[in-house]
């Protein structure tokens, strides 16, 4: 198991390598000179010449980018040319609220994704299998945004039931633990600031995880649609054991493998692709950030977020390989059987 | 696992629907003892921008959305009239200027504290036009060279007396220090604390001080109970940060937030359908058109003037802007001191255009034009340069227009390949050679017309060294008048700035320079 780790987190650094230097290049040549944009209305050639050599824009690429590496390695990303805030800063400010968002959406994708995925495959072609085969199809066609609008529209807009945007009242904003303001919330025994706070995440959640919902109720419902025609299912019918149990006991587990790989890498994206969502909701996460860096050119903050958001996708992917190995028995860590 | 896993998820599911429900009785609590207790006013109001401000450090920022926060925060030494951009006293009580325009002397107000306790006097005056200055100054303080330019060195006479010297005579200097960037007075304490920064910790001496940041989300300020004046009537101001036109206008509409800016023509019916009210203010800019006076095709005045003959101004502008924008007769916004109502641009005439370009031979004329709207342009530059090019088409004038991105089209105007080029400009200090010395300056891309006029220049040194008054206002009247007369730019425009805000908000000022007062708003209890 050990060895198995060591070598899936060596296999990290190629691969950030790799995106450290795509992001650093792209930025350079397809981003446009962020000097006139810093210094905005009364940027002159003098001025603008003085603020790039400050920043070391003048440097070659190649040294620019060793000393960007030399620093990231110390966990120095650099400071936003727009804030002048150091970029950790900038991005540890925001991502709680993406965490939280992200966590919200996939708890509720998988939930509602796993139930609608077991109750379409054991009453196969049944009412309700059409019904969540429809729903999964809507789930994965419908973008984002536009759910998003209209789920403002009616629940906010409309009924009145929940607040078009924002993460919490901030006058009831619970002191700062972990940025989390949930769990800070509870931490401090504040319950109105509790609900408060989920009142304010429900909707983004139910928008952002709807596509991931739907994508799970098919992974559960073809996965487990295979399990049930196994023979061992058919034993245990034999033996007159309750179909409930059939279904929760035998057939459930196995059938959540491939299941658990899709959750994982679908959490990952949502980090990656909250960006929509941010909008739509206002929610002060890194998504929205991030387009707003890459638009005034923000080089430091946009290279800190990609990084971040690499580390975060790779270490997402090696977790679930790892719960993929606990849950399926036959997978051993030996380095003979690793696919 | 397997069990556990289940019961982590039904208590899940159980903790998201108990908490909603709470959620939903929690807050109808709230609204009862908000009623039985609050029986006139609210004590927050809430305020809603696009974006997060840049930072709350005056000197080292320059957009609007913090500017808007840092006037609550902070004071200058000199405050903008309400309605106008004539200055007036504010933390200095009287200023004196020698008669050689080259020394200005402060009167300080006495007993006035930063929000930090510490006082307000002349070493905190020296201390922050100081940092601003060689050799301290640093290359992000994007408004130190234009606020501070001039600035020879900074006296305390005493400590309530303040000299500022300059290197040579401008009388722009005081609205300058009127102005919401690189003016306002900072905390010396703070600034040390913070390594010359306050971006994230502002102390300054206004009505708000400054509680907490939420990136991203928002700004709260507290109420300075140790205001020199008269405090705040509204305990607490938040500035929230909502990106979409529309999920802004629905805040505003839900309640969720008392007043937004930055809303366009296309929302103005949604905020009449949500019952709220609408603020149109004049806006700080000018939008223009402007020959290449480089160029043989418009070199002289009479080709110039042929070519503006044939827009048709007030059409355009009524179909472009949907009554958001005002036709531009004058440079100068009307309330700049300077402004002169009988300055006229050229009229519309398409007989006399016609002939007038046949007999100058023009027949084909290339434009540029900038493809993202802009704060003096909504419609875009290309809208514009399209609109006209219908125009020059009813003459006989084919107009060919190349489009570029606003950053690259920056370039291009540099570069000075065009004939016509389309620009604006944002007031800064609200002085009239900030608007009126574009049309001077020796840098290209700023005065994109390449106009080189002896006269014009030798005007526009003379005025700006001219003490404030009526004979300084007829002087930039006369340069209007000139530029006019001789059609190096059309004007087009000046935008119109939107704002909305529910009908219960009153006492808010929205100046013209786009900044928003809120020392005075009240919120009526609903």
């Amino acid at each position: 198991m050990l060895k198995y780790v060591i070598k899936r987190v060596l296999m990290v650094l190629p691969v950030m390598i790799g995106v450290s230097i795509i992001v650093f290049s792209l930025m350079r040549v397809f981003s446009p000179d962020p000097a006139p944009i810093v210094l905005g209305q009364h940027a002159n050639e003098e001025s603008m010449q003085a603020w790039r050599e400050a920043n070391g824009l003048n440097d070659p690429v190649v040294t620019q980018y060793f000393a960007y590496i030399s620093g990231a390695l110390k966990g120095d990303l650099g400071t936003s040319y727009y804030t002048k805030s150091a970029v950790t800063d900038e991005i540890f400010a925001r991502f709680p609220a993406t965490i939280e968002l992200a966590v919200a959406a996939i708890v509720f994708a998988s939930i509602i994704g796993i139930g609608l995925g077991v109750m379409a495959a054991v009453k196969k072609n049944s009412i309700f299998d059409a019904a969540g085969s429809l729903f999964a199809l809507v789930g994965v066609s419908i973008p984002i945004f536009w759910l998003g609008i209209l789920f403002i529209m009616f629940f906010s807009g409309f009924l009145h039931w929940f607040p078009s945007g924002g993460r919490i009242d901030v006058l009831l904003k619970p002191a700062e633990v972990t940025g989390f303001y949930m769990i800070d919330a509870l931490i401090a025994g504040d319950g109105e600031a509790f609900s408060n706070a989920l009142n304010h995440l429900i909707l983004p959640a139910l928008a952002l995880g709807m596509y991931s919902m739907a994508i799970i109720t098919r992974m559960t419902r073809s996965s487990m649609l295979e399990t049930l025609g196994q023979d061992y299912i058919r034993t245990a019918r034999a033996k007159g054991i309750t179909e409930t149990k059939v279904i929760a006991k035998h057939a459930l587990r196995p059938s959540l493998i491939p299941v658990t790989t899709v959750i994982g890498l679908q959490f990952g994206s949502l980090l990656g692709g909250a960006l929509l969502t941010e909008s739509v909701f206002s929610w002060p996460g890194i998504g929205k950030f991030t387009v707003d860096c890459i638009l005034k050119s923000d080089f430091p903050v946009v290279q800190g977020i990609v990084l971040l958001v690499a580390v975060i996708f790779v270490t997402i992917n090696l977790v679930a390989d790892l719960a993929y190995a606990y849950l399926d028995p036959r997978i051993k860590y030996s380095s003979k059987k690793e696919r | 696992m397997k069990r556990s896993a289940r019961f982590l998820a039904l208590m899940l599911v159980f903790a998201l629907f108990t908490a909603a429900l709470a959620g939903c009785a929690a807050e109808s609590d709230d609204d009862a003892t908000e009623d039985t207790t609050e029986a006139t006013t609210v004590d927050t109001f809430t305020y809603a921008q696009g974006a997060d401000p840049r930072g709350l450090d005056p000197a080292l920022v320059d957009d609007g959305e913090s500017s808007k926060i840092i006037v609550n925060i902070y004071e200058g030494l000199l405050k903008y009239n309400e309605d106008s951009t004539e200055v007036e006293p504010c933390l200095a009580e009287s200023w004196e200027i020698s008669d050689d325009g080259l020394s200005y002397t402060f009167e300080l107000k006495e007993g006035v504290k930063f929000h930090d306790g510490t006082d307000f006097n002349a070493e905190a005056v020296k201390f922050n036009i100081d940092r601003q200055l060689p050799p301290l100054v640093t290359e992000d303080m994007g408004y130190a060279g234009f606020v501070f330019g001039s600035v020879k060195d900074v006296e305390v006479v005493d400590d309530y007396t303040v000299k500022i010297n300059l290197t040579a005579p401008n009388t722009a200097f005081l609205a300058n220090l009127a102005m919401s960037m690189a003016a306002p007075i900072v905390s010396p304490t703070a600034l040390e604390a913070g390594n010359n920064s306050v971006m994230e910790a502002p102390v300054g001496t206004g009505p708000y001080t400054f509680v907490e940041w939420n990136k991203g989300e928002n700004v709260v300020l507290v109420r300075n109970e140790d205001y020199w004046g008269e405090p705040a009537k509204t305990k607490n101001v938040i500035f929230r940060f909502i990106a979409d036109n529309s999920a802004r206008v629905l805040a505003l509409n839900n309640g969720e937030v008392d007043m937004i800016d930055g809303i366009d023509a296309t929302v103005v019916d949604q905020v009449a359908e949500g019952g709220d009210e609408l603020f149109e203010a004049a806006g700080m800019n000018v939008n223009y058109m402007a020959y290449n006076t480089t160029t043989s095709m418009f070199a002289s005045k009479e080709a110039r003037t042929a070519f503006s003959q044939a827009i048709d101004r007030e059409e355009l502008v009524a179909s472009l802007y949907q009554g958001y924008s005002e036709v531009a007769e004058t440079i100068l916004p009307s309330f700049v001191p300077g402004f002169d109502d009988t300055v006229k641009q050229v009229s519309y005439d398409e007989a006399a255009a016609k002939a007038g370009l046949a007999a100058a031979g023009i027949t084909k004329v290339h434009m540029i034009a900038y493809t993202n709207p802009r704060p003096y342009n909504a419609a875009t530059g290309v809208a514009l340069a399209t609109a006209i090019q219908g125009y020059l088409q009813k003459v006989g004038v084919e107009c060919t227009i190349d489009t570029y991105d606003w950053t690259t089209y920056k370039e291009k105007v540099k570069g000075g390949d065009y004939d016509i080029a389309f620009y604006g400009w944002i007031g800064d200090n609200g002085d009239p050679d900030n608007f009126l010395n574009l049309l001077s300056d020796p840098d290209p891309s700023m005065n994109i017309a390449r106009w080189q006029d002896p006269t014009y220049i030798a005007g526009i040194k003379s005025a700006l060294e001219l003490p404030n008054g009526a004979e300084r206002d007829a002087a930039y009247g006369d340069l209007e008048k000139y530029a006019a007369e001789q059609a190096i730019w059309l004007p087009i425009s000046h935008a119109k700035t939107l704002a909305a805000y529910r009908p219960q908000v009153s006492g808010f000022n929205y100046h013209v320079t786009g900044n928003v007062f809120l020392k005075n708003v009240v919120v009526e209890a609903e």
